[in-house]
């Protein structure tokens, strides 16, 4: 689709990641997270912002394990999930 | 006494007209130096004679014509020259748009670059902005995960979660599985497509799997996830005000060893 050369159509532009691409996890040592993070998908019918605390877990599991180039949590845009003083209408909805 | 007189301008007159003329010779020529000398009538009915030949006459038209000669040979010059000032200004503006043809490339890029048209993305777009982006929370998108193997490439390749509902502003976390069922290990790149296309440039990847080898070893199965966020400014683009439906789409292929690909974005 995206290499289709008609004159005047917009086509896809691949954009490589910011950071980069994730270390693949071969021993499986965040599973669990991983797991966390899915059934609470399942539960809260597939709304991220619901899970926003386990994909940060998940995250931290995987910075730790060197899966993942260490970045302070607030780059990562989980800063209102930091801060414990934020207003709680900023967490999950 | 005058008649003489009046001989000697004729003959002046004759004597310029030989001034003009070539080197043909005439007898008459002669003939007037004894006139000068001589005031004879004999010599005179000559001079009259040698004053109507018709050789002289020739070049006496000819003299004339001779005059004129240096005048347009000087505005034959003047349109020479300016013939050749307009050849150089045609030349020159020839191969300017030659050159100009040749910077279009670049320029059209820059200007692309600058105004954000033709799908390319918007200069602009750096990873600070993660970290002060506010959540737009009342526009809910839903993302649909798809996955794709080349036909010749084995892995088992699926989401792990067939959609997703996510809000502009925030990041967000999903999960692909892999899988390689044969007994070597297998080298797969792989390369993402965003549907609709204009959403694509709003949908930004902070880390996920693509462009990158990623080796699996027999009967290995992985998790693969993708962490990406939707930039706010999809809530303000008026040409993405009925999308509610992003798809992103990811296929993977078999990179063999050693082979180098050209990747978007990494030089």
């Amino acid at each position: 689709m995206s290499t289709a050369m008609n004159f005047g159509t917009k086509s896809f532009k691949a954009r490589p990641p910011d950071k980069g691409s994730f270390p693949l996890d071969h021993f499986g040592e965040c599973k669990s997270f991983k797991d966390k993070f899915m059934k609470c998908l399942k539960d809260s019918g597939y709304d991220s912002s619901s899970c926003r605390l386990q994909s940060k877990e998940y995250l931290e599991c995987r910075m730790e394990r060197q899966l993942m180039a260490r970045e302070p949590l607030e780059r990562l845009g989980f800063k209102d999930l930091l801060d414990p003083s934020e207003e709680s209408k900023d967490t999950k909805p | 006494m005058l008649l003489p007189r009046l001989f000697r301008e004729s003959l002046c007159w004759s004597k310029t007209s030989v001034l003009l003329m070539s080197t043909s010779e005439c007898m008459c020529n002669n003939s007037l130096h004894d006139l000068v000398n001589s005031r004879s009538l004999h010599s005179f009915a000559k001079q009259v004679v040698c004053r109507k030949a018709p050789q002289r006459l020739g070049y006496q038209i000819r003299g004339v014509k001779g005059r004129r000669n240096p005048y347009t040979a000087s505005q034959e010059e003047e349109w020479r020259k300016r013939n050749k000032t307009i050849l150089t200004y045609i030349a020159a503006a020839g191969i300017g748009m030659i050159g100009m043809s040749y910077a279009a490339v670049p320029l059209y890029r820059l200007y692309c670059q600058a105004t954000g048209l033709g799908g390319t993305a918007v200069a602009g777009h750096d990873a600070g902005q993660v970290e002060s982006m506010k959540p737009v929370k009342d526009r809910t998108i839903k993302i649909t995960f798809n996955a794709d193997v080349h036909a010749s490439m084995q892995w088992n390749f699926r989401p792990q979660q067939s959609e997703i509902y996510v809000v502009p502003g925030e990041t967000a976390l999903a999960f692909y599985k892999a899988r390689n069922p044969t007994d070597k290990p297998v080298i797969g790149i792989s390369t993402y497509n965003v549907v609709p296309f204009e959403a694509g440039q709003y949908f930004n990847k902070i880390q996920c799997f693509c462009f990158e080898e990623q080796r699996l070893n027999p009967q290995e199965e992985v998790d693969m996830p993708v962490f990406f966020y939707i930039d706010p400014e999809f809530d303000d683009d008026p040409r993405m005000a009925r999308v509610d439906t992003i798809i992103l789409s990811y296929t993977f292929f078999e990179a063999k060893e050693g082979q180098k690909l050209p990747l978007p974005g990494y030089s």
